[in-house]
C-alpha cells in the first residue's frame, strides 16, 4: 500500500495536474484572446506577445499549483492532523512524526 | 463410538510487529537490456517518431518552415494550410481524433501507446540507451552507483550527464524552433542574440527532457500520468494484455535444462526473473496485469529468449486476453474477438470524425469578415437627405496569395459604400482593417432581403412606393465577395442606424 505520506509524490501531485490544467488553460485562454487586445489596469500592456504567452502560462500554472496543493492539504487523513498521544520516540516505526524524522520527511525509515 | 470432537484451542498471538511501510521509498530501477520482436518495434517507433519530431521544423514549403506554429503572430502554418484562432476547432477536432484512436487501440491491446509511443517512453528508451554505452549493463550500473567516489567513476557520470545534456537542449532547441523559425533561431543561438523568451522556453523544455527521461521515468507513468489511472475503462477481457501464462508457468522454479520437469513437478516458468529485471517500471508480470504496466513487452521478449534456451514454447508470456487464457482460445478465435461492439463503435465514431474533419477542412472559406459597428458613432446626415452610418470591416485571407474583393451592402434600397477603393486587395493570409461608411437616402425603403443578387446588381426596382422617412435600426448585410472566385463569398449581418 502507498501512502500518500511521500513529500515527493506530494510535489508531483501538485505540479503536474496545475501544469496540465495550465497548458490547457493558457491555449484555451489565447486562442480566444490576443495578448495585444489585454489591458493592464486600463493601460495596454507593453510587451511581446511571447512574453504575455509566458507570464499567463505561468500564471495559468501558479493558480492550479495553489489548487492542487489545497486539495492535498485537505485530503490528509485524521491521523497525519490530530495530535498523536504518544511521545515523538515511542511512536511506530515508519510514523512520519517519529522522532528523528520530520513530517513527510524525505529520510525513510528503513524497511527490513 | 464417536470420538470426542477434538477442541483446538484458538488463542489470539500477538501480533508481530509488523512494517507498515508508510513510504513507497523509490528504489532505483536498473531496467536490463533486451532484444526481440517487440524491443525491435519500440526502436521503430523511436526512430519513426524522433525523425518526425526533429525533422519536420526544417521541411519547407511555400518558401517558409512547412510547419510553423508561429504564436508570435497567431498564425499557424501547417503545409497548404494556415489556420488563424478561428479555426480552433481544426485543433479541437484533433485532440477529439487523438483521444478517440488512443481509445481504439487501447481496447484492442491494451497500453500500446505507452510501450512504444510516448515520448517519456521514448526519451527514457533514448536515454537508457546513453547511459548503457555510457556505464555500461545492467549490473555495471549498479556497481558503478554503489562504488564509493573516484575519478572514475566523476568522469563516467559527467560524460553521461553531458551527453543528456546535449541530447536534451537539442530537444528544447527543436520545440521552440516549431513556435518561432527554426534556421533563425539556430543562427540567431549561436551568435547568442536569442530572445529573454526564447532562451527561457529553450532551456525549460530542455530541463523538462532531462529531468523527465534522466531521472523521473517510470515515475512518471506511476504517478503522474492521468492515462495509466483511467485505461482500464478501456478495458474489458477481450483486450490484448501482457499476459503471463499461469497455468502454464506454475508450479515455477529453477531446474537444469536436462532436468525432466514433469518429474519434477514443474511449469514452464523457470523463476529466472528475467520479466522483472528488464521491467522499467519494477513490476513482476507473473502477480497479473498491474496498473504500472505500460505494455512494453520487454518481459515477453526477456522471457522468449529463456524459454528458447530452455527448449520450451515461446510464449509463456505474451499477449493475450483474459477470456484467451481462461478458455484456451487459439490466436485466430482470440482475434476474431477483436471485432466486437466497443472497437466496432470506436472505429466507427473515429472514422466519421476523420471524415468530417478532412471535409470540413477541404471546403473551408478562406474568406473571414468581421464587422465592427464604431461603439459611440451614431447615424448623420452627410449630406441633406443622405444618411450616413460608419463601420469598420476586418477582412482576413486565409490563403496563401493575395486577393481581391468587392464590397457591397444590401437591405436598404439605394445603399451605397464610400471610402473604399475597390477592388480591395488583402495580401497572403494576411488581415485588413478597413474603415468605410454606407450612405442611404433619408427616405429609402427596404430592399428586397431575400433576393441579395439584384439588389446587388444595384438593379432600382419600382415594386411599391413607400417613401416615408425612416428611423431606428434597420437590418442590412454586407457582402464581401472574392474576384476570382464566385464561391469565395461572405455575408455578415449588421444594422443600419437612422436618426431618430
Amino acid at each position: 500500500m502507498e501512502s500518500t505520506d511521500n513529500l515527493a509524490h506530494r510535489i508531483m501531485w501538485i505540479l503536474w495536474p496545475a501544469f496540465l490544467a495550465a497548458g490547457a488553460g493558457e491555449a484555451i485562454f489565447f486562442t480566444v484572446f490576443d495578448p495585444f487586445d489585454l489591458h493592464f489596469f486600463g493601460a495596454p500592456l507593453d510587451l511581446s506577445r511571447q512574453a504575455i504567452y509566458t507570464m499567463g502560462f505561468f500564471g495559468f500554472w501558479g493558480l492550479g499549483i495553489a489548487s492542487s496543493a489545497l486539495t492535498v492539504f485537505l485530503e490528509r487523513s485524521p491521523w497525519e492532523r490530530n495530535r498523536c498521544p504518544l511521545d515523538a520516540a515511542a511512536r511506530p516505526e515508519g510514523c512520519p512524526k517519529r522522532e528523528g524524522g520530520g513530517c513527510g520527511a524525505q529520510e525513510p525509515t528503513q524497511r527490513r | 463410538m464417536k470420538p470426542p470432537d477434538k477442541i483446538i484451542p484458538i488463542e489470539p498471538a500477538p501480533s508481530a510487529p509488523e512494517e507498515i511501510a508508510l513510504y513507497e521509498i523509490r528504489r532505483k530501477i536498473y531496467p536490463r537490456a533486451v532484444t526481440g520482436l517487440f524491443a525491435n518495434w519500440r526502436w521503430a517507433l523511436v526512430f519513426a517518431t524522433q525523425i518526425v519530431f526533429y525533422g519536420l521544423p526544417w521541411l519547407s514549403w511555400n518558401d517558409r518552415q512547412a510547419v510553423l506554429l508561429e504564436i508570435a503572430v497567431r498564425k499557424f502554418y501547417i503545409f497548404g494550410l494556415v489556420l488563424w484562432p478561428q479555426d480552433v476547432i481544426y485543433l479541437t477536432a484533433l485532440l477529439i481524433i487523438a483521444a478517440y484512436t488512443l481509445f481504439l487501440f487501447t481496447a484492442v491491446a491494451g497500453r500500446l501507446w505507452c510501450g512504444y509511443a510516448c515520448p517519456q517512453t521514448v526519451y527514457t528508451e533514448i536515454f537508457l540507451w546513453v547511459e548503457r554505452k555510457i556505464e555500461g549493463e545492467r549490473i555495471a550500473r549498479m556497481r558503478l552507483d554503489q562504488a564509493p567516489f573516484s575519478v572514475r567513476k566523476l568522469a563516467v557520470k559527467s560524460f553521461k550527464h553531458a551527453a543528456w545534456l546535449a541530447i536534451a537542449v537539442w530537444t528544447g532547441y527543436t520545440f521552440v524552433g516549431y513556435f518561432t523559425p527554426i534556421g533563425d533561431l539556430g543562427l540567431r543561438a549561436v551568435t547568442w542574440d536569442l530572445g529573454p523568451w526564447e532562451t527561457f522556453w529553450v532551456v525549460f523544455y530542455s530541463l523538462a527532457t532531462y529531468g523527465n527521461a534522466g531521472f523521473m521515468r517510470e515515475q512518471v507513468c506511476k504517478y503522474m500520468c492521468p492515462y495509466a489511472r483511467f485505461q482500464s475503462a478501456m478495458f474489458d477481457r477481450d483486450t490484448l494484455i501482457i499476459a503471463y501464462d499461469t497455468e502454464r508457468g506454475e508450479p515455477r522454479g529453477p531446474r537444469s535444462r536436462k532436468a525432466d520437469r514433469n518429474e519434477a513437478g514443474l511449469g514452464h516458468c523457470v523463476d529466472c526473473k528475467i520479466c522483472v529485471q528488464v521491467c522499467p517500471t519494477g513490476i513482476d508480470i507473473r502477480q497479473g496485469l498491474q496498473y504500472e504496466c505500460i505494455g512494453c513487452a520487454a518481459c515477453i521478449d526477456g522471457c522468449d529468449q529463456v524459454m528458447g534456451r530452455m527448449g520450451y514454447p515461446k510464449g509463456l508470456i505474451r499477449y493475450a486476453s483474459e477470456n484467451a487464457l481462461e478458455q484456451h482460445l487459439d490466436a485466430s478465435a482470440m482475434w476474431a474477438r477483436m471485432l466486437r461492439p466497443r472497437t466496432l463503435i470506436y472505429t466507427g465514431l473515429l472514422l466519421a470524425i476523420i471524415v468530417a474533419t478532412a471535409a470540413s477542412l477541404y471546403m473551408r472559406n478562406p474568406l473571414k469578415v468581421d464587422i465592427i459597428r464604431d461603439r459611440g458613432a451614431i447615424a448623420r446626415e452627410a449630406a441633406p437627405g443622405v444618411i450616413e452610418n460608419v463601420y469598420r470591416l476586418q477582412i482576413m485571407n486565409t490563403d496563401e496569395k493575395a486577393r481581391q474583393f468587392a464590397i457591397s451592402a444590401t437591405g436598404l434600397r439605394g445603399l451605397k459604400v464610400v471610402g473604399v477603393t475597390d477592388p480591395v486587395v488583402v495580401g497572403a493570409a494576411g488581415t485588413l482593417l478597413l474603415p468605410f461608411r454606407l450612405q442611404v437616402a433619408a427616405d429609402a425603403d427596404d430592399g428586397d432581403d431575400g433576393d441579395d443578387k439584384k439588389a446587388d446588381d444595384g438593379h432600382e426596382r419600382k415594386r411599391h412606393d413607400d417613401r416615408r422617412p425612416k428611423s431606428g435600426s434597420h437590418k442590412i448585410q454586407i457582402v464581401v465577395q472574392a474576384l476570382d472566385d464566385p464561391a469565395i463569398v461572405r455575408h455578415e449581418h449588421s444594422s443600419f442606424l437612422f436618426p431618430r
